[in-house]
C-alpha cells in the first residue's frame, strides 16, 4: 500500500512531466541506433535451410545437350512474336505449350485505373503431374515483359523449353503450372487472383483450367535478345505486396543451388556490387526496408505472396560468363527441391532483413527498434494526458512561504499583498494531527474531451478525400492535383488555426490544445507499433518521420513558432513525397501513377497509411503549433 | 487426312463372353495418344452352396473368409493413382464403374438386422481388408463412412435386399503402391507367375500415368436354375506413357537426347547448327509388351478357359497398324469388329509378345466422347473459410444428362447448405431435382450430400457452396499438418442417358486439399520442455528435502574435520579397524 500510495503521491510532483519528451527522444534515437547495430556480426546470423525435405541442391541437373539447341530455337522464335498482337501471340504461346502435351488454356485481363486500361492476356500450361493428385501445384513463370518494360525474350523461351523438358520426367509429386502473364505485375495479379476465385469476372476472365494449392513460384526475369547474354549474377527478389516476404526457405534454397551447386554468385535489393562491409550490409538492409516500406509489386512473383504461396524472381544482372543453361538447372534444381515438399513451407522465418545472401536478421532482433519509436509517441500521448489533468497553473505550495516573493512584474500588475491569505485552504484532519491544505490541490480538473476528440477525428476522415482523390483521378489531372495538394498542405494549418481563432477566440483552451496532441499521438502510437508487427519498414519510416511531432507545442514565442512550424512544413507528407520520388529518379507522376495501379489491381494499402495515419497526425500537429501564431 | 473407323467397344465384348468358365482372364491394349492404355480383366466365380461349405477354387480363401466373416454380400474396393485424362483419351474404361477415386475407395453391402450390426460388420471388414492389403482402410472410422442414398446400385442378384445396408468409405489421402499390388496378385489363380497377370510389374505400373485396381465380388444368380455363384472381378487399369515406360529400368533418367536424334523443324529461318526447333512426332510409336511392361508374358495362365470368344489378349487399333508376334510356341489370332480388334490366344509355357514397329498411320479410331467433364477445385483463401466449386460440362449437343452428384466431406469441413448454388450457364432453370443431405457432427461423423441434377445439353453447370473450417484440437492434427487436409473426390453417377451396362457409368473428381488453421507445433514442444525443466528442478529440491537426513553438525564424529586431513583420517580409522579385525 505505501508504495502505491508513493507512485500515486509521485502524480503530482512536477518533475514527472519533465521526463517523457527526454525518454521519448531517448527511445527515438535507440530506435534508430538499434537498427544500425544490425549489420554487425554479433546481431546478424547467417542463414540456414529448415526445412529437411527441401534437399537443396542434392540432385544432379539434366537439362544440357540438346535442350539447349531447342532452347535457342524457342528463343528465336519467340523473338519473332514481339511484333504481333496479344491475341496472335497468345495463340502462338499456347501452341508451343500444347506441343509438349501440357494441358493450355490463356486469361484475358483488362483494369481500369487512373483512367488508363492496363488489359492483356495471360497464358498458361499445366504439367500433371504423373502421380499427382490435383491437390497441389507449383508455379513456374517469366512475364512477357520485365519490371523495366523490357520484353523477356529468354525467360519466356526457357520456361517453354523447361516445359518441354519437365514433362518427359515421372517424378512430380505435384502440377507444375508454367505461366506466362502479359506482364510483370497486373498479368499475375489478374492470374492469382483468378486462381483463387478473387476475381472480378466482368473485367478479368475466369481460368478454365486449374490445379490444386499453389506451394511456390518462382518467376524467370532474363530479358536477353535472340542472340543471347551471357551474365554475372542473379539478382534474387523476393518482396511481396504490402511488404510482406515469402518464406526464407525459398529465398535460401535458391541461393543456396545458384551458389552451392551452380556457382552463379546471388545479389539481393540492386546491390549488384556487395563487398560485405558494414556499409553495404547498411544499405541491403536500407533498401530492402524502403522496398518493403513502400509495398509495391517487384516483379511477377509478389502477387502470389499476399495469397500464403511463398514466391520469388530471379533476374540476371552484369555481364559475365554464366548462360541460359546454368539459369535453366538452377531453376530445375529449384523445382526438385519445391517437389520434394510434404507441407507447406512453414519451417522458417516469414519477418527478416537481409543483409546479404547468407545473411539475416530475424524479427526478434529488429521488431523492437521500430517498437520503441512507436513507443514514443504512446508515452508523449500518457504525458499530455497527464498534463492535461493538471490545473491551468499549478499552485505552488512554496509561494505561500515568504522566502519566494513574486516576481517584480507581477508585483506591478498585482495587488502588494502577498496571495498567501487569499488562497482557499482546506482543513483536514488524520487522527490527532491536523494539516491545512490549499483546496486547489484537492480539485479535480475536468477534461473537456469533446472539442478535442471531434477535431482529431474528424481530421482523420477528412483525410479520405485526398485518398480517394488520388486513387481514382484520371492520369492527366494527376500531376497538377498533387501540386495543389503540395500547396495546399502547409497552408491549410494555418488557415485552420487562424478560423479556430477568429471563430472562438477563447477555444480551444490550453487543456484542449494538449488534449489534441495526446489523442492525435496516442493513436500515431498505437497505429505504429500494430503496423510494426505487419510492415515494419513501413511503421519505422513514417515513425522517423513523425518524431518532431512529440515535441512541438503551442507557444507564444514567434520565433520558436516559426522554427517548429518550418521544421515540420519540410516534413510534411506531400513534399516528402516529392522529394523522396526526385531523390529515387522516378518522377511523382509516375509514383501517384503505381500508387492508383497498387491500390486498384494490386491490394495496396500505403496510401491509406500515408493518408489516414501519417498526415492527419502532421496536421494536427502543424494546426497546434500554428496556433500559437493566432 | 485420317479417316476414322467405328470403333467397337471392347468393353461391350468382353460383356459378351459366355460366363460359363469358372476363370477367365483379358487384357485389352488401346493405344491413346503417346501412350498405351492397359485393361486387365481376372474374373472368378464359385457356386453359392460351394462357397458356403468354404470350398474355395478358384476363389481366394483370404477374401472368401472376411467376406463371410463380415456378412458382405457384395464388396467393391478401389485403388487408384493419378488422373484420367478425358480430353485427349475419351471415355473412361468400363465407363468409369470399374474406377475409384484418388487413393483408396470401399462400398460394400452387409447383410445385418439393424444399422449398428451392419457398422459394426462394417469394420469387421474394414480391418480385416487392411491386414489383406497393407492399406489403411482401418483409417475408414465412423467419421469417413457414409450410406449413400442415390449414388450407387448393387450389381449383383440379391433376393433379400431388406436387411442389406450399403456402407462407403474413401481414404483419398492413401498413396497406392507396391505392396497393395503384392496381395492383390495374390488373390490370382496363376499368381501373377503365368498369363496376362506376369505382366504386371510394380516398377512399371506405378510410373503409369494413371492407374486403378479394382476388386468386385458379387453374387450373380441364373433365374432360370435358381442356382446362385459368387463372381469376383479384379481389374486393373492403366495409362503407360509410352516413351517414358520404353526407358530401361537401369537408366530411367530422361536425358536430353543426342541432337541427331531430335527431329528438327528445318523450315525455320534460324535452323542450324546449333538451333533446333523440335518436330512434333506424327507417327504411332514402336513399342513391345515387354518394353512397356518390363517384363515378357509368360504364356497363357492354364487355369483359364480356351473357348473362341475368351481370348487373354486384344489389341485394339485400325486394321492398317502392323502387329508383329513373337513366341515360338502356337497360337491363334481372331479378328472382330471390322478388324479393328484383334486377339490373341497364347502358347503355354512359352513367352508371348506383341512388336509393334514405329508407323505412320492414315485412319484412327473413333474416340468415345465422355458424357460429361467435371472439375472441382476450393477457391478462397485465409484459415477461416473457403468455397468448394464444381464445374460439370455436359459436351453433347442432344443429349440432356441427368446424373446424381456425392459429395462426402470430412466433419472439419463444415458447408453452410444454405449457399449451396447450382446454375447453368444461360439457363433460368434450376438444375437441382433432388437434394439428401446428411449434416455432419464434430468428431462423429462427417457431411453427407447427395443432388440429382440435369444438364441441358452442350451446358456448363456450376455447383458451389462455402464452408467454415474447423479448429482441431492439437492431437488431432496428423504428421505433415502443414500441407493441409484431404477431402474426399465427388462421385458422380450417370442416370440418364445409361451408356455402360447394369454396372452403371461413374466419374469421380479430383479430390480437395484443404488448409486448416495450423498451430507452431514447436511451440507446445517448446512449452513442454520449459516446463518439464522448471517441473525437473522443483522436484529436484522437494525430492531432495525429502530423502536427505539432516544430522547435526556435531552429531557426525569422523566428518569433522574436512579435506585431506579428514580423508587420511578416515582412512587412518578404517585400517585401525581393519587391523583390529585381523
Amino acid at each position: 500500500m505505501a508504495l502505491i500510495s508513493t507512485i500515486l503521491a509521485l502524480r503530482r510532483d512536477a518533475r514527472i512531466l519533465k521526463v517523457p519528451p527526454y525518454l521519448s527522444a531517448f527511445l527515438i534515437l535507440v530506435g534508430v541506433a538499434w537498427l544500425l547495430v544490425l549489420p554487425l556480426d554479433e546481431y546478424a546470423r547467417n542463414t540456414y535451410v529448415s526445412e529437411n525435405a527441401l534437399l537443396p541442391g542434392q540432385v544432379h541437373t539434366y537439362f544440357t545437350g540438346s535442350e539447349h539447341n531447342v532452347f535457342r530455337a524457342y528463343r528465336h522464335e519467340v523473338a519473332t512474336l514481339d511484333q504481333w498482337s496479344v491475341e496472335d501471340r497468345s495463340r502462338r504461346l499456347k501452341d508451343m505449350f500444347s506441343e509438349s502435351n501440357l494441358k493450355v488454356a490463356s486469361q484475358k485481363y483488362t483494369y481500369h485505373v487512373s483512367g488508363r486500361n492496363i488489359s492483356n492476356q495471360n497464358v498458361y500450361a499445366v504439367l500433371q503431374g504423373p502421380r499427382a493428385d490435383a491437390t497441389e501445384a507449383i508455379v513456374l513463370m517469366a512475364a512477357w515483359k520485365n519490371m523495366d518494360d523490357a520484353i523477356n525474350y529468354s525467360g519466356v523461351a526457357l520456361v517453354l523449353a523447361l516445359a518441354r523438358y519437365f514433362k518427359r520426367w515421372s517424378l512430380w509429386s505435384k502440377d507444375i503450372i508454367f505461366l506466362i502473364p502479359g506482364d510483370s505485375t497486373s498479368g499475375s495479379q489478374a492470374w492469382v487472383d483468378a486462381y483463387h476465385n478473387a476475381h472480378d469476372p466482368l473485367t478479368i476472365e475466369s481460368l478454365s483450367i486449374k490445379s490444386g494449392a499453389l506451394q511456390g513460384a518462382v518467376a524467370v526475369d532474363y530479358p536477353a535478345g535472340p542472340w543471347g547474354h551471357r551474365y554475372d549474377k542473379l539478382h534474387i527478389v523476393y518482396d511481396g505486396t504490402n511488404g510482406q516476404l515469402p518464406n526464407l526457405d525459398l529465398f535460401n534454397t535458391a541461393v543456396s543451388i545458384a551458389a552451392g551447386q551452380m556457382g552463379i554468385s546471388c545479389t539481393l535489393q540492386r546491390m549488384f556490387s556487395h563487398a560485405d562491409t558494414y556499409r553495404d550490409r547498411l544499405q541491403t538492409i536500407f533498401r530492402g526496408m524502403l522496398s518493403q516500406g513502400l509495398g509495391h509489386a517487384t516483379g511477377p512473383h509478389s502477387a502470389f505472396i499476399p495469397y500464403h504461396v511463398d514466391a520469388i524472381t530471379l533476374v540476371t544482372v552484369g555481364d559475365g560468363w554464366h548462360d541460359e543453361m546454368s539459369l535453366g538447372r538452377a531453376v530445375e534444381s529449384i523445382f526438385r527441391s519445391l517437389n520434394n515438399l510434404l507441407e507447406h513451407l512453414h519451417q522458417s522465418f516469414f519477418f527478416y532483413l537481409l543483409l546479404e545472401a547468407k545473411k539475416f536478421v530475424s524479427i526478434g532482433t529488429y521488431l523492437p527498434s521500430a517498437m520503441l519509436i512507436a513507443a514514443s509517441f504512446s508515452i508523449m500521448a500518457i504525458a499530455k494526458w497527464v498534463e492535461s489533468g493538471r490545473p491551468p497553473k499549478p499552485p505552488n505550495p512554496a509561494s505561500t512561504k515568504p522566502t519566494t516573493t513574486p516576481s517584480p512584474s507581477e508585483k506591478d500588475t498585482t495587488t502588494p499583498e502577498p496571495p498567501s491569505p487569499e488562497l482557499p485552504m482546506v482543513v483536514a484532519k488524520i487522527g490527532a494531527e491536523t494539516t491545512l491544505l490549499p483546496t486547489s490541490s484537492l480539485e479535480i480538473t475536468e477534461r473537456s474531451l469533446f472539442f478535442p476528440l471531434a477535431f482529431v477525428l474528424s481530421t482523420h476522415f477528412l483525410s479520405l478525400l485526398p485518398l480517394y482523390t488520388f486513387n481514382n483521378l484520371p492520369q492527366a489531372h494527376l500531376r497538377t492535383t498533387f501540386f495543389l495538394a503540395a500547396n495546399l498542405t502547409p497552408i491549410l494549418p494555418l488557415l485552420t488555426a487562424f478560423l479556430l481563432r477568429r471563430l472562438a477566440p477563447s477555444r480551444p483552451s490550453a487543456q484542449e490544445i494538449t488534449l489534441i496532441q495526446c489523442f492525435s499521438l496516442l493513436f500515431l502510437g498505437m497505429i505504429l507499433s500494430t503496423l510494426a508487427t505487419l510492415n515494419f519498414s513501413l511503421s519505422f519510416f513514417i515513425g522517423v518521420l513523425c518524431s518532431p511531432l512529440s515535441f512541438v507545442r503551442m507557444t507564444r514565442n514567434y520565433v520558436a513558432s516559426g522554427a517548429m512550424f518550418l521544421g515540420l512544413a519540410v516534413l510534411n507528407p506531400v513534399l516528402v513525397v516529392q522529394v523522396a520520388s526526385q531523390v529515387g529518379g522516378v518522377g511523382v507522376l509516375e509514383v501517384l501513377l503505381k500508387a492508383a495501379e497498387g491500390w486498384h489491381v494490386w491490394g495496396l494499402w500505403t496510401q491509406v497509411v500515408v493518408w489516414l495515419v501519417w498526415w492527419p497526425a502532421w496536421f494536427v500537429g502543424s494546426v497546434v503549433v500554428a496556433l500559437g501564431f493566432f | 487426312m485420317l479417316s476414322f473407323l467405328l470403333l467397337l467397344f471392347l468393353n461391350a465384348l468382353l460383356a459378351t463372353v459366355s460366363a460359363e468358365s469358372d476363370y477367365h482372364e483379358r487384357l485389352n491394349l488401346r493405344p491413346l495418344p503417346q501412350s498405351l492404355l492397359a485393361s486387365f480383366n481376372f474374373r472368378s466365380k464359385e457356386w453359392a452352396s460351394a462357397f458356403a461349405q468354404q470350398n474355395f477354387r478358384y476363389f481366394p480363401r483370404s477374401l472368401g473368409q472376411i467376406l463371410q466373416h463380415a456378412h458382405t454380400k457384395e464388396l467393391h474396393l478401389r485403388f487408384s493413382v493419378g488422373r484420367w485424362d478425358a480430353e485427349n483419351w475419351g471415355s473412361r474404361v468400363f465407363h468409369g464403374a470399374r474406377e475409384g477415386g484418388n487413393g483408396v475407395e470401399l462400398w460394400a453391402w452387409i447383410e445385418a438386422q439393424n444399422e449398428e450390426e451392419a457398422f459394426s460388420r462394417w469394420l469387421t471388414l474394414v480391418n480385416s481388408l487392411s491386414g489383406l492389403f497393407c492399406a489403411s482402410l482401418n483409417f475408414i472410422d465412423a467419421t469417413r463412412t457414409i450410406r449413400p442414398v442415390m449414388a450407387f446400385e448393387p450389381e449383383g442378384n440379391h433376393g433379400n435386399a431388406s436387411n442389406l445396408h450399403l456402407l462407403h468409405g474413401m481414404l483419398p489421402h492413401e498413396v497406392v503402391c507396391t505392396e497393395n499390388l503384392t496381395p492383390f496378385l495374390k488373390l490370382l489363380p496363376c499368381k501373377g507367375k503365368a498369363g496376362i497377370s506376369s505382366l504386371l510389374d510394380g516398377h512399371k505400373f506405378f510410373d503409369a500415368a494413371f492407374q486403378t485396381m479394382a476388386i468386385d465380388v458379387r453374387p450373380v444368380c441364373d433365374k432360370a436354375h435358381d442356382d446362385c455363384y459368387l463372381e469376383m472381378e479384379q481389374t486393373v487399369d492403366m495409362v503407360l506413357d509410352v516413351d517414358r515406360s520404353k526407358r530401361p529400368q537401369d537408366n530411367p533418367i530422361p536425358r536430353p537426347l543426342p541432337i541427331e536424334e531430335i527431329e528438327c523443324d528445318l523450315s525455320k529461318s534460324y535452323s542450324g547448327g546449333d538451333t533446333c526447333y523440335p518436330l512434333k512426332k506424327q507417327a504411332e510409336p514402336a513399342w513391345t509388351l515387354k518394353e512397356l511392361f518390363g517384363r515378357p508374358l509368360k504364356g497363357a495362365c492354364p487355369l483359364s478357359d480356351e473357348e473362341p470368344g475368351s481370348e487373354p489378349l486384344c489389341i485394339n487399333v485400325p486394321p492398317e497398324r502392323t502387329i508383329n508376334i513373337s513366341t515360338t510356341g502356337p497360337y491363334k489370332e481372331a479378328r472382330s469388329a471390322m478388324d479393328t480388334i484383334r486377339c490373341f490366344h497364347l502358347p503355354q509355357l512359352t513367352e508371348f509378345d506383341l512388336v509393334l514397329p514405329e508407323q505412320q498411320m492414315t485412319t484412327g479410331l473413333v474416340r468415345q466422347q465422355p458424357q460429361l467433364f467435371a472439375a472441382r477445385t476450393i477457391n478462397g483463401h485465409g484459415q477461416e473459410r473457403g468455397s468448394a466449386q464444381s464445374v460439370i460440362t455436359n459436351p453433347s449437343t442432344t443429349d440432356a444428362v441427368e446424373f446424381v452428384y456425392l459429395e462426402s466431406l470430412p466433419w472439419f469441413m463444415k458447408p453452410y447448405l444454405h449457399t449451396l448454388r447450382a446454375h447453368v450457364a444461360n439457363s433460368p432453370e434450376n438444375p437441382v431435382k433432388e437434394t439428401y443431405y446428411r449434416p455432419a457432427v464434430d468428431r462423429q461423423r462427417g457431411t453427407h450430400l447427395e443432388i440429382r441434377m440435369v444438364i441441358p445439353p452442350a451446358s456448363t453447370l456450376t455447383l458451389t457452396y462455402d464452408f467454415e473450417k474447423a479448429i482441431l484440437r492439437y492431437t488431432e492434427y496428423p504428421p505433415d499438418a502443414n500441407r493441409g487436409f484431404d477431402a474426399a473426390p465427388a462421385v458422380i453417377r450417370i442416370l440418364s442417358p445409361q451408356q455402360g451396362d447394369e454396372k452403371g457409368s461413374y466419374i469421380r473428381t479430383t479430390p480437395l486439399l484443404l488448409p486448416l488453421p495450423t498451430p507452431d507445433f514447436s511451440m507446445p514442444y517448446n512449452v513442454i520442455i520449459l516446463t518439464s525443466t522448471v517441473m525437473a528442478l522443483g522436484f529436484g529440491n522437494i525430492f531432495n528435502l525429502l530423502v536427505r537426513r539432516f544430522v547435526g553438525a556435531d552429531e557426525v564424529p569422523a566428518m569433522g574435520a574436512g579435506g585431506l586431513k579428514g580423508i587420511l583420517a578416515a582412512k587412518l580409522v578404517s585400517l585401525k579397524a581393519k587391523l583390529g579385525k585381523a
